[in-house]
């Protein structure tokens, strides 16, 4: 037998190529069991092609991917995983249950362990619908108990809160939560940041297929330590630039041209005189940066790649 | 690695029932196309024996008898040509291949369910026949000759259910729908399945020994005037083995 190893996920130095573009340059990544990693990244950053190799869809062009230390391309090795694909279809023809059941004897386990998950992917109302004429939200919900029904060790969800509404939503996380929690590696990608956010143990940004953040979600937001502060005032921008710890000053362009948003790294400073100086300031709110806001700086300006992992 | 061994087992079996399942429900659920498939031959008999029918034929069995061999031919080759195929490509363009194939479970089992889900509807074919046969001229042939007739139909379906999935594996649900009847129809005709031989023009008696529905037509009807066809049976063997190795090269170049 071979020696378990300690990743269920090993990703090291995988780079891929289509006909004309690098999808993915170099991307280091591990998961162990009991870690949720969140893939994120702007359309096209190449988080579905490096889902694609660690199911074992796409073959590997340089570097190593390795699911439970084998290779992701047996047969075999597959049936440690549950994914759901970024694009999937369902025969018109099956029932719900009927396609958890396949799922489950699929994956080398009883056709019986179905129902237990669609209790818990909360889908037993459904169990008797055609898969085909299901809503969006309800496919996806679909997906997902077919692939919890093996009883992964890795989960490779590919946006799998696309088309779900909030309920659903609430419900996927906790379920996700609950089986890492139970000992799966899980990798998903989302654009939901910051709820991916709120249950990710890291998360691994992704832009122009190479890795340009991995970190923690507390620690990938701490990179803007900024607060955006936006309130209605009376006084003009050489004022407002002039109160203590102020970086940056921007006035809305709509409505009455009071509006302004001012950002600080100190915003406690920066209110203390606001308050005192400006009889007129109403509205007022402080944002946090967090990890949407992160990201937006990490991806959206290309001059800002090359933030190390 | 003992492991894979003993998983592969486990899946073998499970997987293929699951699978025939999904295949039969499929075609049970939406019974349109295959229906079609169905009734052409069996109408077409129906009103070809009750015109001459009674007529001795070869071998002086009569030709409602007979035509249970050449329509049989003609039926089950319709269904086997076809449906195979075309549910291949449409699982192929709706993504559930690729499902299946992450899955982890043998693709293998996945394609050899196409084929096998779809013989229950070649049966029903021959059986129906039987009875139309049955009620124009009566009990001809013997109860082992039926068997071993439906058998040979069967079994000789393989090219043409090989033949189907290496079109299915490459081409869309709507191309592999019309190439495979591009390919049918032409074939029954000129094998002399619809028309007696004689009613057709002289030059396709060239043609037809190179067609498989011919060389099948001509093991099934073997069967009742118990000529030597071992030689058919060679030529039609040699022709499975070549439809394989098609839908071999083309499974090995599938895209999910
Ligand atoms: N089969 C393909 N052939 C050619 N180029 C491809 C193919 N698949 C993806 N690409 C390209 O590779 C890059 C990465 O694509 P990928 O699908 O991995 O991105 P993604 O991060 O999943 O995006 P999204 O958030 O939109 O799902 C993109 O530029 C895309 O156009
Ligand atoms: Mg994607």
């Amino acid at each position: 037998m071979d020696e378990v190893p300690d990743e269920v996920l090993r990703v090291a130095g995988v780079s891929h190529r289509y006909r004309h573009v690098d999808a993915l340059v170099g991307v280091e990544l591990d998961v162990t069991p009991g870690e949720c990693l969140a893939l994120l990244g702007p359309n096209g950053a190449g988080k579905t092609t490096l889902i694609g190799l660690a199911t074992g869809l796409l073959a590997v062009q340089s570097g190593e991917v390795r699911v439970c230390g084998r290779d992701p391309r047996k047969a075999v090795t597959r049936r440690h995983l549950g994914v759901v694909q970024q694009s999937m279809g369902f025969p018109r023809t099956e029932r719900v249950a009927e396609l958890v059941r396949g799922a489950a004897v699929r994956a080398g386990r009883p056709a019986s362990a179905a129902g237990p998950v669609l209790t818990e992917v909360g889908i037993t109302d459904l169990a008797r619908r055609r898969a085909g004429k299901l809503s969006g939200g309800q496919q996806q919900r679909v997906a997902l108990a077919m692939a919890l029904v093996g009883d992964p060790d890795l989960l490779l969800l590919d946006e799998p809160t696309v088309g779900l509404d909030i309920t659903a939503r609430r419900a996927f996380w906790q379920t996700i939560a609950a089986r890492r929690d139970a000992g799966v590696g899980i990798v998903l990608t989302t654009h939901i940041v910051e709820e991916a956010a709120a249950v990710a143990d890291r998360v691994v940004v992704l832009h122009g297929g190479r890795v340009v953040a991995a970190d923690t979600p507390a620690g990938l937001s701490a990179l803007l330590p900024d607060r955006t502060i936006t309130a209605r005032t009376g006084l003009d921008d050489a004022a407002l630039r002039a109160l203590p710890a102020v970086l940056s000053v921007q006035r809305d362009d709509g409505g009455d041209g009071n509006r302004v948003r001012v950002t600080s790294n100190a915003p406690e400073t920066v209110l203390r005189t606001w308050l005192a100086d400006d009889p007129a300031l109403a509205d007022l709110r402080v944002e946090g940066a967090g990890l949407e806001q992160a990201l937006i700086a990490l991806t959206g300006n290309d001059e800002k790649i090359g933030v190390t992992a | 690695m003992s492991t894979a061994v003993v998983d592969g087992k486990v899946l073998g079996g499970g997987v293929l029932g699951v699978e025939v399942a999904e295949g039969l429900r499929a075609i049970l659920r939406e019974p349109t196309a295959l229906f079609f498939t169905v009734l052409f031959p069996v109408g077409m008999f129906a009103l070809f024996a009750s015109l001459f029918g009674n007529r001795p034929g070869p071998a002086g069995i009569p030709y409602a008898a007979t035509m249970v061999a050449t329509y049989g031919t003609y039926g089950v080759v319709s269904v086997m040509l076809t449906n195979p195929g075309i549910r291949t490509a449409e699982d192929r363009t709706t993504g559930w291949l690729r499902v299946k194939k992450v899955s982890g479970a043998p693709v293998g089992a996945t394609v050899a369910a196409k084929v096998i889900s779809a013989l229950p509807y070649a049966v029903l074919v021959v059986l129906a026949l039987a009875a139309v046969s049955l009620a124009v001229v009566g009990p001809v042939l013997g109860i082992g000759t039926a068997l071993r007739l439906t058998a040979v139909l069967l079994l000789g379906s393989l090219p043409f259910a090989l033949l189907s999935l290496a079109i299915g594996f490459v081409a869309s649900p709507n191309a592999t729908a019309a190439i495979l009847s591009a390919v049918l129809f032409p074939m029954v005709i000129a094998s002399g399945l619809w028309f007696p031989p004689e009613m057709l023009p002289p030059f396709v008696d060239g043609i037809a020994p190179v067609l498989p529905t011919y060389q099948l037509a001509q093991v099934a009807l073997g069967q009742l005037t118990g000529a030597d066809v071992t030689g058919n049976g060679l030529v039609l063997l040699l022709m499975t083995a070549v439809a394989g190795a098609l839908a071999g090269w083309a499974y090995r170049n599938l895209r999910v």
